[in-house]
């Protein structure tokens, strides 16, 4: 239970960190946006809130100064500028690093140098906010951290003093009410600085009925009480006299902060939050709500009239202070947002997800079974009813797949901090561009591009940006721009890595192939081939290397990383121009909407996306010779798939009347011919694994079960161009070198 | 092991019941006219042969993908593995379905094509013996010992050499052959 809760804790702190990181880089950007402010703000006031919860005070003692630096910004009282973002940014690795030790369950044993760290960090934190040097708090004990109300420090200000108005009615005296004896009993609680009788209401002598009472009183109490007890007090004389306990100064600044800590769970209403604090009483707020009823009635009865909302009424009567009203306001906005925001988002947790994804795959198998029994018996009846199943089938997949899919943004936007940083510890100036973050894929994608993204993105800031000097003198802005950019093609996700840099130098990268015996001296290489030996292990220029990059190892993990998600990474530069790095990757890597072909015996799918048309084809109208096929003036290359993959063939015979079909297929800007026997259509294709055995396999990228039980390979598209052009590309080779 | 009972006829010999420790059990077929043999805690279960798809590219002793319950497994083709030739499907034909150890703690279920299943021997510790340094044609590699029922002897298979990751990476090496062979084409 306690390790749930402790998960929870280091979840959300994670993600605190995460949108105070964010939003303290988009600050530099737009100093004074508020909502920033406030996102910074929140972050740490909550981590410190949850802290304070376990007993965490080691997080509690330093994210509490830091929250009150947050203050002073938000109010005004400082102001945001690069080192304060800078500081900010230190101080939430720090408080990173102190969550760390509770996740390493280091939590009783914090190791004493990240304690001075953060003593080190808040010091030039508070002390350069020179305005306000008594933050209170800024040399953080471990043990036994005040909680921040207690050690607000108690300011004996001239008004101090709770002041209690007592207007009794006119029939107190006749209901046997002594106005005395309370004020008597209130010496109890404390003690009575000062007191003043107003006696305006009393008429001219000769009017005056003894029997009435006509006096009012203003009573200025010093004590430690709370409002309730004070109340208490003159719980006789609630029907008889109107009460109205003003709180001291000081107390209200307690107000301020127990709203702050008003527990998000539920939305309250203001009465209850006021009532729940103890800035006003149950009494109060009755008296206020009839009051505001009585307003509708009239409101009712007379359009004009206008309501006045509860804690107008209440600041009006002179129960609570208006700062008060107004910060409950907020709060009570703030928890409604939270309450909103929770009820759009339910944390699951992945596995959940990962079986009911399984199940569903298993799902579309069995109804492909089902399907494929009631076409072969000819069930009339079932027919309709298998049809509405499938549809439904088909949207519970196309839903829970969804329920996977996140958008990439979040994984771009962690970048800018690594871009800030990088550019600063390199001297350069670089601006971070993104584009496309709604782009959405597999969380189980998403999790495994991160390295190689890091890896891209820091090669292209590291090799690829020039400092300003070098830029300014090839003629270039001084700022280097990188850009990520997300986009979906043809069922894939295509990621883009772009710099404006120096380019990779061909004949650099070239040399050292040789050197390493990568490539012959005398073997010839296109521009694009070339620049591919860069993804080759051990390859990288940089003769120097650097913290960062440059160690000849990255660019082939980062092939392999993305090879291992089925997908590819191809580079292009230009030398001065910059370097663009494009991935394709799969959206999902668990079912897809699949085009079943037949060959010989042997069935294949090929994702729909990136089918383009079908087509029944005769043998003279492709050109055996040159493999290349004609399709309405459009020339592309084919591919036999029997002969591709060897698969024997079962007729025998004359072939030269069998009817083939063309499947032009797709991917990216190449278009290709694959040659079938036999189509089958369409099928939900849920993809399963070959396993490790297969691993080195291109041309096939996993397997399916179909509805009889039979298992069909899935064709992976572009492995096969690839293998295919590879093949082709050294046939034609061959001729051209002749 | 129920599935081994069920599923295939095997005299289960349940008159020893005296485990020795020494005593271990193995599950006897064979190859190519040959007996072999497996620790019986290394298999899953004896299926039938049923239909397999064919992998292409891939070298023969893969014989292609079967669906095992929903998940798919790869099945070797023993006698080609150990260069007997291709194994021919009759009756008799069964996937011998075992689990081997992959990198980083990982298992896969691969599945074994033998000609035919024999019994389940219990072999006492002292019968057995180290592998010879030289055998009859077999890669040594795969041999973990010989085995001796009254005067029978038997290979017992090293089931992690039969697809050990060096195996696989000899199996990519194969492929790449395959590849530059078709490009010299």
């Amino acid at each position: 239970m306690v390790d749930d809760m402790k998960l929870t804790f280091l979840q959300e702190s994670e993600e605190l960190l995460q949108q105070m990181e964010d939003a303290l880089l988009a600050m530099e950007e737009a100093p004074d946006d508020e909502e920033h402010l406030n996102s910074v703000f929140r972050a740490m006031h909550t981590i410190k809130g949850a802290a304070g919860i376990f007993g965490y005070d080691f997080i509690v003692s330093f994210t509490h100064p830091v929250e009150t630096v947050m203050d002073q910004v938000r109010s005004g009282n400082r102001s945001v500028d690069s080192d304060l973002v800078a500081l900010l940014l230190e101080c939430k690795d720090h408080t990173a690093n102190l969550v760390q030790t509770v996740a390493s369950d280091n939590e009783d044993n914090v190791p004493a140098e990240l304690l001075e760290n953060g003593c080190e960090i808040l010091a030039r934190l508070t002390g350069e906010g020179s305005e306000n040097n008594s933050v209170k708090g800024a040399t953080p004990s471990v043990a036994g951290a005040s909680s921040p109300i207690e050690a607000e420090p108690q300011k004996a200000t001239p008004n101090d003093n709770w002041v209690i108005a007592l207007d009794f009615k006119q029939d107190a005296l006749r209901n046997g009410l002594d106005p005395l004896s309370f004020i008597r009993y209130l010496q109890r609680l404390g003690e009575i600085v000062n007191i003043i009788t107003f006696t305006h209401d009393m008429p001219a002598a000769n009017e005056m009925d003894p029997e009435t009472c006509y006096l009012s009183f203003r009573i200025a109490l010093h004590s430690d009480s709370n409002k309730d007890e004070i109340e208490s007090v003159f719980e006789f004389a609630v029907d008889d006299c109107d009460i109205r306990i003003l709180p001291p100064h000081s107390k209200q600044i307690t107000y301020l902060e127990l709203l702050e800590d008003v527990e998000p769970e539920s939305v309250q209403r203001l009465g209850d939050i006021l009532v729940g604090i103890g800035a006003v009483t149950q009494q109060e707020l009755e008296g206020a709500l009839n009051e505001q009823e009585a307003i509708i009635d009239e409101a009712v009865a007379n359009p004009e009239q206008k309501v006045k909302p509860l804690g107008e009424i209440l600041v009006e009567r002179n129960v609570v202070a208006k700062p008060v009203v107004e910060k409950a306001l907020k709060k009570q906005e703030d928890n409604r947002e939270k309450a909103s925001r929770d009820a759009q988002y339910i944390r699951v947790d992945a596995n959940r997800l990962g079986q009911l994804i399984n199940l569903v795959g298993e799902l579309v198998i069995s109804n492909a079974a089902v399907k494929l029994m009631v076409d072969k018996y000819e069930i009339q009846e079932a027919q309709e009813v298998v049809a509405g199943v499938d549809n439904l089938v088909e949207d519970i997949r196309d839903h829970a797949l969804q329920l996977r899919m996140v958008q990439i943004g979040d994984t771009f936007s962690r970048f800018r901090r690594v871009v800030r940083d990088v550019s600063k510890e390199l001297n350069k100036d670089i601006k971070l561009v993104i584009t496309g973050g709604e782009a959405e894929l597999d969380k189980t994608v998403v999790e495994k591009i991160n390295d190689p993204l890091t890896h891209l993105v820091r090669n292209s800031l590291d090799h690829g940006i020039e400092s300003p000097e070098e830029r300014l003198a090839k003629g270039k802005p001084a700022q280097g721009v990188l850009r990520l950019n997300a986009l979906h093609d043809s069922g894939h996700i295509v990621i883009q890595i772009a710099d404006d840099g120096a380019g990779l130098n061909v004949e650099k990268i070239r040399a050292k192939a040789e050197a390493i015996g990568l490539v012959k001296p005398d073997q010839v290489l296109s521009h694009r081939e070339t620049l591919r030996l860069i993804f080759e292990p051990g390859l990288s220029t940089k003769t120097q290397a650097s913290n960062l990059s440059g160690r000849g190892v990255g660019m082939d993990v980062v092939r392999r990383n993305i090879d291992a998600l089925r997908g590819t990474v191809e580079v292009d530069s230009s030398v001065d121009k910059g370097t663009v790095v494009t991935i394709h990757l799969p959206l999902t890597l668990a079912i897809i909407d699949g085009f079943m072909v037949g060959v010989s015996g042997e069935r294949y799918v090929i994702p729909l996306s990136m089918v383009e048309e079908c087509v029944e084809i005769d043998n003279h109208q492709l050109d055996e010779q040159r493999s290349y096929v004609n399709l309405r003036g459009d020339v592309m290359p084919f591919l036999r798939l029997r002969e591709f993959f060897d698969v024997p063939d079962d007729e025998v015979g004359d072939h030269s009347d069998r009817r083939e079909s063309l499947v032009v297929v797709r991917f990216g800007r190449t278009k290709a011919g694959l040659v079938v026997d036999q189509l089958f259509g369409e099928l939900q294709t849920v993809i399963k694994p070959l396993g490790k055995l297969f691993q080195g396999l291109k041309g096939i990228s996993g397997a399916t079960v179909l509805g009889s039980g039979d298992i069909a390979l899935i064709l992976d598209v572009q492995g096969v161009i690839g293998l295919a052009s590879q093949r082709g590309g050294h046939k034609q080779g061959l001729v051209d070198h002749a | 092991m129920a599935e081994l009972i069920t599923g295939y006829n095997i005299e289960y010999e349940e008159t020893k019941e005296s485990h020795d420790e020494s005593n271990a059990q193995y599950l006897t077929f064979l190859i190519a006219g040959e007996t072999f043999a497996v620790g019986i805690l290394d298999v899953n279960e004896i299926i039938e042969v049923s239909e397999m798809t064919d992998v292409p590219m891939m070298p023969e002793f893969i014989r292609g993908v079967i669906n095992l319950r929903g998940a798919v497994v790869p099945v070797i083709d023993l006698a080609a593995r150990m260069e007997r030739g291709r194994s021919e499907l009759d009756k008799r034909s069964c996937i011998v379905l075992v689990e081997t150890p992959l990198s980083d703690n990982q298992y896969q279920v691969v599945g074994m094509l033998v000609d035919s299943v024999n019994e389940i021997v219990e072999i006492s510790q002292d019968h057995i013996q180290p592998a010879p340094a030289m055998g009859d044609g077999i890669d040594t590699r795969f041999i973990k010992a010989m085995g001796r029922v009254d005067e029978l002897f038997f290979v017992l298979l090293d089931i992690e050499n039969i697809l050990s990751n060096e195996q696989i990476t000899n199996l990519e090496q194969l492929k790449r052959m395959h590849q530059s062979s078709a490009t010299t084409l």
